[in-house]
């Protein structure tokens, strides 16, 4: 299959489906909700879907579809905040330490060890337990536990292009270190860089969901994916379609962003 | 041509790819024959099919390379017609290869001596020291010295040479009926280019087995080829023995390629050359008098560059906050040139020679003594206009492959002068043209232009600044002969036009002798002989000159 002249895998194509399928619902969800995804009704507790609620409603009577248009587009939020904490300062970092070297890699590198020592989840948990729960506590601290993997990155990326004949050229030119760093090289980091965010999107969905399942992020009665699949916890077997939904919106989630990052790597 | 003494012969034989539904043909009709003991040499232009050819005898080709026509018989069997598994037995014992990159055709975790044995436990029964002594055998058979020792190296612990002789062992150990080697020594200097292919010349002599030699130098197809063929997009132009080839090419593309060969110092017999060589030196030394009673009105014989005991070294990697070490690569060098002159730096890889370059150029800070451009040390001259640029030996690295060629040809004019955004288009389309190439390829990426016009866009970018020094690295030696020729004639040209002053380093003395001046050996890391180029290529003074030279000789 073709897309603008480049062969394109199938997968790549249902990678791009699927997703632009999943912004859709997310971006209407800005906009317009058939229902306040919010706004509760015990008369309506639990009741399957059915055309009035097309997916059905929960405990407290909202309407399902409702909250996983609102909720899904607070976790895309939350996870696109991550990524461009995590990314933008591991990119710096990375590009620093692999251009330059020296004790400053030393120094940055052994500190980026130590972050990647502790597994990411725990760290985040204390980081939320310190500092207390809320949206932005989990932004600030899987960001920053997101750091590491994109520093390492960037950094041997730069570590091997440094090396390449046109940064020599762009030397003697008389390019600066910063212009050589970031106008020189880092656009040739895209191949690596471009996938990579992908992946990390799809981490960040999963570290939230898993955040606020254990009431660590997303405070009620604020939708989000993982939220939603912590209050149906209780009612699984009762009314199984207050998970289905949520978890059935991260897996699509997922599964199209990966398949796009893979297309593009194999490019 | 008898039938009977051919072991393998290639009837009307077309290969194509599949491009876009439509077939992409880059094996045309082509037939021939290889007889028993001869060494056939194939010569071409990249893209004219002499590799494919060749994949197409080992059943190697790439899968989406459709074999259309024809038929390869070897000893009477038809191979497009074997299974994959006859066809394994008979690589190797019948017909093995040799490739170009000796680096990445071994296996870089396994010994030397495994992957050599590996051919021959393939196809022999043998117990394990028989093995391990046929393996020795054949590393000694090849030259390499201390053969037990090499068997436990790795490959990356080897030189080319030693390499490309291993690789050569590996192909010959099975004794097979036919060699291809493809490119063996495109990859090498001349030195150790002339002893490889010595190499293959006994093997083929000793074993009287048959040599296919695929080069893109006819140089290398002279020395040691008995019949060859000349092939371009696909088709056979020409063949036969290469002594006629040579006296008469029949066809104008032979013509062209060997024109494009820079051979001029030795291709004529010796006396005449002699004759000549006085001549010339009588003209050169009236020459450069004249200049010198010039040089003071005009300024063109005013020094450039100025070298005065210059030692370079390479910072060695310290343990951790350790402390660093460093290895002298340049032993006190001394060179000074003028204007509009081009002076050649020839040695072999790893001499030091593009150590030097980049210690001009302020590359490399590691240095002691004076390097003084235009009467400006190099450490002061941090950014200035006048700063020396240089092409460096592979367009395809020192282009940034992210960006077009205009964006890549605007940067030094941002970075270097105050010039507007008009002024800067102007200047680069003004540049795009002297070079060859339209305004249509500012919009092209590095990696949609051909080979020479890469070359053509890294000469642009060094000399948009209006430098008054250049320094080439290997400038031509990617390129085939023809287009080799094409960019040396640029070169020359844009020296006059901007009475450019050149440092061609290189390690094709032909290509020297035809665009230097003066020429500097290196050796080691120290100069051991400049002089002007007729004198030093006529009546070389150091051993090591001689050795070169001679080289470089034997393989025309």
């Amino acid at each position: 299959m073709k897309i603008k002249g480049k062969t394109c895998s199938f997968n790549y194509i249902l990678g791009l489906v699927i997703t632009s399928l999943v912004i859709l619902i997310v971006l209407i969800g800005f906009f317009y909700t058939p229902y306040d995804p919010n706004k509760m009704n015990a008369a309506l507790k639990n009741s399957p879907p059915s055309l009035s609620h097309l997916l059905g409603t929960d405990n407290f009577g909202r309407d399902i579809l409702s909250r996983v248009m609102k909720g899904a587009g607070t976790t895309y939020i939350i996870a696109v905040a991550i990524v461009f904490i995590g990314a933008l300062f591991g990119t710096i970092a990375g590009a620093l330490t692999g251009y330059f070297g020296g004790w400053f890699d030393e120094v940055l590198m052994r500190f980026n060890d130590v972050l990647t020592s502790f597994p990411s989840i725990l760290l985040a948990l204390v980081f939320v337990s310190v500092f207390g729960p809320g949206t932005y506590n989990i932004v600030y601290a899987l960001g920053i536990i997101f750091i590491p993997s994109y520093a390492r990155m960037v950094r041997s990326e730069f570590i091997v292009l440094k090396e390449r004949d046109f940064v020599k050229n762009a030397k003697l030119m008389g390019a600066g270190n910063f212009r050589i760093m970031f106008v020189h090289i880092l656009p040739n980091t895209k191949r690596v860089l471009i996938p990579s965010l992908l992946i990390g999107f799809n981490n960040a969905v999963l570290a939230e969901a898993g955040l606020s399942y254990l009431g660590l992020g997303v405070q009620p009665p604020q939708a989000s994916l993982g939220r939603m699949l912590s209050e149906a916890q209780s009612y699984m077997l009762d009314s199984p379609w207050c998970a289905i939904a949520p978890g059935l919106m991260i897996i699509l989630t997922v599964l199209g962003f990966s398949l796009i990052s893979g297309g593009l790597e194999n490019e | 041509m008898s039938k009977e003494e051919a072991i393998l012969s290639i009837e009307d034989l077309t290969i194509g790819f599949a491009k876009q539904r439509k077939m992409n043909t880059v094996v045309d009709h082509i037939s021939f024959d290889v007889k028993k003991g001869e060494i056939l040499g194939i010569v071409g232009e990249s893209g004219s099919g002499k590799s494919m050819t060749a994949l197409s005898v080992m059943g190697l080709l790439p899968a989406s390379a459709k074999i259309l026509s024809g038929g390869i018989h070897f000893f009477g069997t038809n191979l497009l017609n074997l299974e994959e598994k006859e066809l394994r037995q008979l690589r190797g014992t019948g017909i093995s290869m040799v490739f170009q990159d000796s680096m990445t055709s071994f296996n870089p975790l396994l010994t030397i001596g495994a992957q050599v044995e590996e051919m021959l436990r393939l196809h022999s029964k043998h117990t394990k020291e028989e093995y391990r002594a046929l393996t020795l055998e054949a590393l000694t058979e090849v030259g390499l010295p201390n053969p037990s020792e090499i068997y436990n190296r790795y490959p990356h612990e080897l030189s080319g040479g030693m390499r490309q002789r291993a690789m050569i062992a590996m192909a010959m150990i099975t004794s097979p009926k036919l060699v291809i080697a493809d490119e063996p020594t495109t990859a090498l200097d001349v030195t150790t280019q002339n002893k490889i292919l010595q190499l293959l010349k006994k093997m083929n002599e000793k074993h009287g087995m048959s040599i296919i030699l695929i080069s893109h130098d006819l140089r290398v197809i002279q020395s040691i080829c008995g019949r060859a063929i000349v092939m371009k997009d696909g088709r056979i132009v020409e063949s036969g023995t290469v002594t006629e080839l040579f006296a008469h090419p029949g066809t104008e593309y032979t013509k062209q390629l060997m024109a494009a060969v820079p051979v001029l110092f030795s291709r004529s017999d010796p006396g005449q050359n002699e004759a000549s060589i006085m001549g010339l030196k009588e003209n050169a030394n009236t020459n450069t008098e004249k200049k010198d009673n010039n040089a003071d009105q005009s300024k063109r014989q005013e020094e450039i560059l100025v070298i005065r005991n210059l030692n370079v070294f390479y910072p060695e990697k310290g343990i951790v906050f350790g402390k660093k070490g460093r290895k002298q690569v340049i032993r006190d060098v001394n060179i000074s040139l003028k204007q509009g002159e081009t002076l050649g730096i020839v040695g072999e890889s790893g001499s030091g020679k593009s150590t030097l370059a980049k210690a001009i150029v302020g590359l490399n800070r590691e240095i002691e003594g004076v390097i003084k451009i235009n009467d400006v040390a190099v450490k002061d001259s941090e950014i200035s206009v006048s700063r020396p640029q240089m092409v460096f030996q592979d367009p395809y690295g020192s282009l940034n492959p992210t960006k077009k060629i205009g964006w890549i040809l605007e940067e030094p004019l941002k970075l270097q002068t105050n010039l507007g955004k008009k002024e800067r288009m102007a200047k680069v389309n003004e540049i795009i043209h002297q070079v060859g190439l339209t305004s249509e390829h500012l919009e092209r990426y590095p990696f949609q232009l051909s080979g020479g016009q890469r070359h053509r866009v890294a000469i642009a970018a060094a000399l948009i600044v209006n430098p008054k020094l250049v320094i080439l690295d290997e400038p031509v030696s990617s390129l085939d002969v023809t287009i080799q020729a094409q960019i040396l004639g640029l070169l020359k040209d844009l020296q006059k036009k901007y009475n450019l002053t050149y440092i061609f380093i290189s390690h094709d003395l032909n290509v020297v002798f035809q665009m230097c001046n003066r020429v500097c050996v290196i050796y080691k890391g120290e100069i051991v002989e400049m002089k002007e180029v007729r004198e030093l290529f006529f009546s070389p003074q150091n051993e090591y000159t001689k050795e070169l030279l001679k080289s470089a000789m034997a393989t025309v």
